[in-house]
C-alpha cells in the first residue's frame, strides 16, 4: 500500500462514517422514552420563524439530536467502558460499581440537609401530635454505607449521621437498625433494600414499638429480571438482579387505600411488575398517602408512618403487628393537609427515611 | 455551534462537505460562506448581522484604503476602520469593565449594560484589522465581497482562531487545491484535535469543577487542580486549533500553526512563540513593531514589551486577573531579556521547571473569577489558611483523574508523535500503521460520538474570549 492509497483509505472510511452517521441520525426514528434512562427523551423541535430567531430551535435540536443518536444506549456503554477500563475513572457520572454492586455517589453530607428534614419532621409533631403519641425514627443507611469505603469511594460518615439525627430528634426515640444491614440486604443494580432480607429491621422496629408481628411468609420471585435504576445509569453490561417479595397471613389479608387516585388497591400491584420500574409493585411505588387495613391484625392500633420509597417495601411486613397504617410521603404531599384525611389520636407515628432523602431534604415539603 | 457535538459532526459537516465537492469550483466559497453564517447563526443568531456588518466595513474601508493607500487620506482611513472595528469590540466586552471600574472609583451609579459577549468578536475583529492594516501596507484589496466574508466568516476558525491572516490566506480565497492527501491530512488532524477536546480537555475539566466545588479542599488538591487547568486550557484551545488546521485542509486552506508543544519550553520567551502563535505573531506585527519595536533603544522595547502584554491580557478578558496576567508575562520576559535568558537556554531542567511553575501560576491568576480567588488559590497552593496537605476528596479525585492527568501530561509533549514517526519510518512499522491508523482513527472517532452522546462535553473555554 502506497502512500496515496493509505490516504484513500483513510478518506473513504471517514466519508463512510459520516455519511453512515448522518443517514442513521436522519432516518432512524428513536424511542420517545428510555427505559435504562428512566426518562422521556427530547423530541424533535418545531422549526419556525420564532423559535429559529429565538435560537431555542438550535438549543433544543443539540438536546434532541443527542438523545436521538442511533443505538445510543450501546454508545453510553462504550463510554462508561472508556472511563472505567481506558481512563480508570473511579465513577461515570457518579455512578461506581464496585464487586456488581451499582450505586451513586453519595458525598458530601450535607449537614443543613439533615438539620432541615428533623425541623420538618418536629414541625408534623408540633401540629398534629400529643402527649398521647408514640414517635419514633430510624435512618436508613443507603447502599454507599456498606460498599463505599471498602472500594475506596468517597462516602459520608453514616455514623456521624445518626448521632445527629439521634440528638436532635428529642421528639421520637431513636430506633438504630444500621447494624442490622449489610451490602447484601440491598439490590446489586437499584438504590433499594430486598424486602425479603429485611424482616429483621421490620422486627427490630416493631420491638420497639412494642408490637408483635407474625413471621409466616412466603417468598416469591418475580418472573421478569429486575434492572434497578442504577443499572441504566451505569450503562454497563452487568446481570440484572431478581426481585423477591413476601406474602403470608397478615398481608394476604391487607387492603390497601389510595388516596389520591381513590381507589383500592392491593399490597403488591403485579401490573407494575411489567412496568418501567418493578420496584413499583410494593405499594405501588411513589403515592403520597395510604392506608393499609388489616383485619386480622393482632392488636387494634394504629401506626402512621413518614417514609420515602424504602418504606413501601417494609410496610407490608409491619402489617400484622397493626389493624391500620397510614404512610405518608410528605415530598409528595404538603403535611398541612394531612390533618383532612388523617386522624392522629391515639396512633404510634414513625418517621422512617433513607440516607438519600435527608441528605438532600429539599424535596421534604 | 462546538465541534465536539452531534450536531456539528453528524448533521452539519457531512452536509457541508458534500454541498462543498458538489458545486462547481467558483461557487465553493459561497457555499463555505453560508456554511459559516449557519454555523454562526446557530450559536448566536442575534449577533449575525453584526458580524456581517463588520464584514461589509472592512471591505468597504479595504477597498478606499487601497484607493488612497499612498495619501494621507489612506492613513486616515485605516486609521478609522480600525477604530471602528474595535469601537464594537470595546462596546460588546469591555464597556461593563470600565463601567463597573468608573462605579469602584467615582462612587457614581451607572447601569451595566449587561450585554451578551458575541461568540469570536475577538478573533475576527484581528483579522478584519489585520485585513485592513495589510491592505495599507500594499496588499492587495479583495475586490469579491464574498470571498472576503467567506475569509473572515470561515466556521473552522471563525469563533476561536487560529487568527488567520488576509496575507496568509489571499492567493487561497480565489485558488486552492483539493486533494485525497490535504483531505487525509485533515481528518488526521481533525480526530486528533477532537479527541484533544473530547477525551483529555474535558475530563480535565471536570477535575476543575470538582475542585470548584469540594469543600474539602487540600494543598495537593490546589496543585492537582492548576496541573488539571493548565492541561485542560491547553487541550482544549490546541485541539480547537487542531480543528480547525483539519477542516481547513480539507477545504484545500493551508491555515496557519497555532500552537508547537509550548510545555517543553525551556524560558518564558520561548513558551510564547509556542502558545498561540497567531495571537503573538498579530501584536508582534500590529502591535510591538509599529511602536518601534527593538528599534529605539532598550527602554522603549521594555516599555513596548509592557503595552503589548497588557492589551494580551486584555484580549483575554475584561477582568482584571487576565490584566495581571498579562502583567507577569510582560515583567517575565523583561527579566528574562534584561538578564536570564542565556543561563535558562543553557539549562535542560531547571528551566523548564521554571517555566512551567510560572505558567501554572499564570493560568490559576488566568482562571481564577477575579483577582481575590486569584490570590486565594495562589494561597492554597502554597498552604495558607492552615490547609492540610491531602484530604479523602484529594485522594480520590487523584485516582479518578490520575490517568487522565498522566495522558495529559505525556500529550502535552513531543513524545507520542516522534514514537509515531519513528514507527512509521521502519519498513514493518509503517505497515502496521497502514492498517492502525484509519481503524485507530474511526474507533477514536466512536468512541468519541460516545462522550457526546452521553452529554458530557463542555463548551471550548476560548468561546469566551
Amino acid at each position: 500500500m502506497n502512500i496515496k492509497r493509505r490516504e484513500l483509505v483513510l478518506c473513504i472510511t471517514f466519508i463512510l462514517l459520516f455519511a453512515g452517521g448522518f443517514f442513521s441520525c436522519v432516518l432512524i426514528q428513536g424511542p420517545e422514552y428510555s427505559d435504562s434512562e428512566r426518562r422521556l427523551l427530547a423530541p424533535m423541535p418545531e422549526f419556525s420563524k420564532e423559535n429559529v430567531k429565538s435560537g431555542r430551535f438550535m438549543t433544543d435540536f443539540e438536546t434532541y439530536a443527542v438523545d436521538a443518536f442511533p443505538f445510543r444506549d450501546t454508545f453510553r456503554t462504550v463510554k462508561s467502558l472508556t472511563a472505567r477500563n481506558v481512563f480508570a475513572r473511579q465513577d461515570n457520572n457518579g455512578i461506581y460499581v464496585t464487586d456488581g454492586y451499582i450505586s451513586a455517589l453519595e458525598y458530601p453530607m450535607n449537614e443543613a440537609s439533615i438539620h432541615r428534614s428533623v425541623e420538618r419532621f418536629r414541625s408534623v409533631c408540633e401540629k398534629y401530635l400529643t402527649d398521647e403519641n408514640k414517635v419514633y425514627l430510624s435512618v436508613i443507611p443507603d447502599k454507599n454505607c456498606f460498599i463505599a469505603s471498602e472500594s475506596g469511594h468517597l462516602s459520608m460518615d453514616y455514623a456521624v449521621i445518626e448521632q445527629l439525627i439521634a440528638e436532635e430528634a428529642d421528639f421520637a426515640v431513636y430506633v438504630p437498625i444500621s447494624d442490622l444491614l449489610d451490602r447484601e440486604d440491598y439490590y446489586k443494580t437499584d438504590t433499594h433494600w430486598r424486602q425479603e432480607r429485611i424482616m429483621d429491621v421490620a422486627e427490630r422496629l416493631a420491638r420497639a414499638m412494642e408490637t408483635e408481628l407474625l413471621q409466616d411468609y412466603e417468598i416469591h420471585t418475580l418472573e421478569r429480571e429486575f434492572y434497578g435504576v442504577y443499572h441504566g445509569q451505569a450503562a454497563l453490561p452487568l446481570p440484572p438482579d431478581q426481585l423477591q417479595y413476601l406474602t403470608g397471613t397478615a398481608i394476604d389479608s391487607c387492603t390497601v387505600y389510595d388516596w389520591q387516585n381513590e381507589r383500592e388497591m392491593p399490597v403488591y400491584d403485579m401490573e407494575k411488575a411489567a412496568g418501567r420500574d418493578p420496584y413499583e409493585i410494593f405499594l405501588s411505588g411513589s403515592l403520597p398517602l395510604l392506608t393499609i387495613t388489616n383485619p386480622r391484625a393482632l392488636t387494634d392500633r394504629s401506626l402512621i408512618i413518614f417514609r420515602d420509597s424504602f418504606g413501601s417495601s417494609i410496610a407490608p411486613l409491619l402489617a400484622s403487628g397493626y389493624s391500620q397504617i397510614i404512610l405518608v410521603d410528605i415530598r409528595y404531599i404538603h403535611p398541612d393537609h394531612l390533618g383532612a384525611f388523617i386522624d392522629f389520636e391515639g396512633s404510634d407515628v414513625l418517621f422512617l427515611y433513607s440516607t438519600l432523602v435527608l441528605n438532600h431534604s429539599d424535596t421534604l415539603r | 455551534m462546538l465541534f465536539s457535538s452531534i450536531t456539528f459532526l453528524y448533521y452539519f459537516l457531512p452536509l457541508t462537505v458534500a454541498f462543498y465537492f458538489l458545486v462547481p469550483r467558483r461557487l465553493k466559497n459561497v457555499v463555505l460562506l453560508f456554511a459559516s453564517l449557519v454555523f454562526y447563526g446557530w450559536g448566536e443568531p442575534k449577533y449575525t448581522r453584526l458580524l456581517g456588518l463588520t464584514v461589509v466595513l472592512g471591505y468597504g474601508f479595504g477597498l478606499l484604503v487601497e484607493r488612497y493607500r499612498n495619501k494621507r487620506a489612506g492613513r486616515i482611513l485605516c486609521i478609522t476602520s480600525v477604530v471602528v472595528t474595535l469601537s464594537f469590540l470595546v462596546y460588546f466586552k469591555y464597556a461593563d469593565f470600565f463601567l463597573s471600574n468608573i462605579h469602584a472609583v467615582t462612587g457614581w451609579n451607572i447601569a451595566l449594560l449587561r450585554l451578551t459577549l458575541p461568540i469570536g468578536i475577538s478573533f475576527y475583529t484581528f483579522q478584519i484589522i489585520s485585513y485592513t492594516i495589510d491592505v495599507y501596507r500594499g496588499e492587495t484589496a479583495q475586490r469579491s465581497l464574498i470571498d472576503l466574508a467567506a475569509y473572515v466568516t470561515m466556521f473552522p476558525q471563525l469563533i476561536a482562531g487560529p487568527i488567520v491572516r488576509y496575507s496568509d490566506i489571499a492567493d487561497q480565497l480565489s485558488a486552492r487545491q483539493h486533494s485525497w492527501h490535504g483531505a487525509a491530512e485533515g481528518i488526521r488532524r481533525f480526530v486528533i484535535g477532537l479527541a484533544k477536546k473530547i477525551l483529555l480537555a474535558d475530563q480535565l475539566g471536570e477535575l476543575c469543577s470538582v475542585f470548584r466545588a469540594s469543600d474539602e479542599k487540600s494543598v495537593l488538591f490546589y496543585w492537582m487542580y492548576a496541573c488539571a487547568f493548565t492541561l485542560q486550557i491547553y487541550f482544549d484551545f490546541s485541539g480547537y486549533s487542531d480543528m480547525a488546521i483539519g477542516i481547513g485542509g480539507v477545504f484545500g486552506f493551508r491555515i496557519p500553526e497555532n500552537f508547537n508543544y509550548p510545555y517543553i519550553s525551556k524560558t518564558i520567551t520561548e513558551f510564547w512563540r509556542r502558545w498561540h502563535i497567531s495571537l503573538g505573531t498579530w501584536f508582534r506585527d500590529y502591535v510591538y513593531i509599529p511602536l518601534g519595536g527593538n528599534r529605539k533603544g532598550r527602554w522603549r522595547q521594555l516599555f513596548n514589551i509592557l503595552v503589548v502584554w497588557l492589551l494580551t491580557g486584555f484580549w483575554h478578558g475584561a477582568a482584571w486577573n487576565f490584566i495581571l496576567w498579562g502583567l507577569l508575562f510582560a515583567v517575565l520576559l523583561t527579566v528574562e531579556k534584561l538578564w536570564l535568558l542565556r543561563k535558562l537556554e543553557k539549562s535542560r531542567i531547571v528551566s523548564r521547571i521554571y517555566t512551567l511553575l510560572f505558567v501554572l501560576f499564570g493560568f490559576v491568576i488566568f482562571n481564577a473569577e477575579n483577582v481575590g480567588q486569584a490570590v486565594s488559590d495562589l494561597g492554597g497552593m502554597i498552604g495558607v489558611g492552615g490547609l492540610p496537605l491531602i484530604s479523602d476528596e484529594t485522594l480520590y479525585n487523584l485516582r479518578s483523574f490520575g490517568i487522565v492527568l498522566l495522558a495529559g501530561g505525556i500529550g502535552a509533549t513531543p513524545v507520542v508523535r516522534n514514537l509515531a514517526g519513528k514507527v512509521s519510518e521502519h519498513p514493518a512499522g509503517d505497515r502496521i500503521l497502514e492498517f492502525v491508523e484509519p481503524v485507530g482513527l474511526a474507533v477514536l472517532m466512536l468512541v468519541m460520538t460516545a462522550y457526546l452522546v452521553d452529554g458530557s462535553f463542555q463548551a471550548f473555554l476560548y468561546f469566551r474570549f
